[in-house]
């Protein structure tokens, strides 16, 4: 652990980091504003060996219910960004069951993965699609819905940290930034960067398991946020019935096209 | 299914007038692009750390064409009409969504997929009109809008609707 003044430095320079990198894209909004250099990242032994705390403490569950309140910036064409909330909800048994609903404003799907098919529901359009051999883990579920479908699921890394899917040689700066409390809980907060992402994680300091996460993507000038809090529940039992799809009566089936069918193709056909 | 709520014109109205200000907003951006297509977005937060996905159509305006030829749909068996409509524009379900393959949302009516006067063959859209019938053909749904058939899909989490040879 840190000694305060250690923190409280860090906290300066974070902070004062934070007004630089705050003021430059005010200061100059059209202008791209570069990654910033990595020349004197350095790697906090203390955030590397939070993070195994973390990752190890996630790979010890065997099962779990996980709410989390999320929201995601979506960047216009003109750079004005478009903040979007929602709900994601997964219940998960080790290794290879999953449920996860994404229920937003406008949108709400449901996926379910028995460990053998792998269902994507929408209840209001009442469509369903089903694949099969996306994975025997659920750290290759979520690589393999997302190379082969193009089916993101958010706070996936729960499932890779703590493997080799998620290497620490990913990770270019590893930062304390200090203790506090979120939602009553005692936590230590962290700040990393990795490619494509810098990224904040808030950890329990009684369980070890993330509160807080904010991503912040950096392959487009605007910068946009993914930020989500998360309320684990790792004590009530999940039913198997939650990762089996039962398709309603009325429910229609459609296909999951892979993501080389559903290629992007510009300025083709027409629309309106 | 249910009739659709009463409020179901005022959203309508609301998500038009909503279409219109994107519009024009985004107007220049889209020239600079050529065919947009009125996709209003250029990117979206990552909700993940170590596996960042490739959207299947990230940026607004990319269009699918794979699918514009000799669909070849076996109707000997099985025709089930469904006279139920499925697609209620009162949720603005998958109506944004193009860009926004984003698990935790979709953002209002920004793309005009309601009311297709021209269906080209492979073309998508993103919603269809309410009055469309579903169609289940070999265990699969399509929809038929007067003349015009599309196939629903999945693409990532985000249902669209490709326009279609008649699979009668």
């Amino acid at each position: 652990m840190a000694t305060a003044a250690l923190c409280f430095a860090r906290t300066a320079c974070l902070l004062l980091g934070g007004l630089a990198g705050g003021a430059l894209p005010l200061a100059a909004a059209p202008a791209r504003t570069p990654p910033a250099s990595t020349d004197g990242d350095e790697r906090d032994p203390e955030a590397l060996a939070a993070l195994d705390r973390m990752g190890a403490a996630l790979r010890a569950l065997k099962q779990f219910s996980l709410t989390s309140d999320a929201s995601t910036e979506v960047v216009l064409e003109d750079g004005q960004k478009i903040e979007l909330d929602g709900v994601v909800t997964y219940k998960v048994k080790a290794p290879n069951q999953l449920f996860l609903e994404l229920r937003s404003d406008r949108q709400l799907r449901q996926l379910f993965y028995d460990g053998n098919a792998l269902t994507v529901y929408s209840p209001r359009l009442n469509y369903y699609a089903q694949v099969d051999g996306v994975g025997a883990t659920l750290g290759e579920l979520v690589d393999r819905a997302a190379d082969r479908y193009g089916i993101e699921m958010p706070l996936a890394d729960m499932f890779l940290w703590g493997t080799d899917k998620a290497p620490k040689t990913a990770i270019r700066a590893a930062l304390h930034v200090g203790g506090g409390t979120l939602d009553g809980e005692p936590i230590e907060q962290y700040a990393f960067k990795q490619d494509a992402v810098d990224w904040q994680v808030w950890i329990s300091k009684a369980t070890s398991l993330p509160k807080k996460l904010i991503i912040n993507s950096l392959d487009d000038p605007a910068q946009p946020q993914y930020r989500a809090r998360l309320a684990w529940d790792t004590r009530t039992p999940v039913p198997a019935t939650a990762f089996q799809f039962a398709p309603p009566a009325d429910a229609a089936r459609i296909k999951l096209v892979p993501v080389e069918v559903a290629a992007v193709v510009p300025d083709a056909g027409q629309e309106n | 299914m249910p009739a659709f709520p009463k409020t179901r014109s005022t959203v309508l109205t609301c998500a038009a007038s909503l279409m219109v200000l994107l519009a024009i907003g985004i107007g220049p951006a889209t020239g600079q692009h050529g065919h947009r297509g009125g996709g209003a977005a250029r990117a979206g937060a990552h909700a993940n750390i170590n596996r960042p996905v490739q959207r299947p159509q990230g940026g607004g305006a990319h269009r699918d064409v794979n699918r514009n030829v000799n669909r070849d749909v076996n109707r000997n068996v099985n025709r089930n009409v469904n006279r139920d409509v499925h697609v209620d524009v009162d949720y603005h379900d998958d109506h944004w969504n193009r860009w926004d393959d984003h698990p935790v949302a979709t953002a209002a009516a920004v793309t005009a997929g309601v009311a297709l006067t021209s269906a080209v063959i492979g073309s998508i859209v993103y919603s269809v009109p309410p009055s469309c019938v579903t169609t289940v053909i070999n265990g699969m749904a399509y929809q038929q809008c007067g003349n015009t058939w599309y196939e629903p899909r999945y693409s990532g989490t985000t249902v669209q609707y490709v326009v279609i040879n008649p699979p009668r």
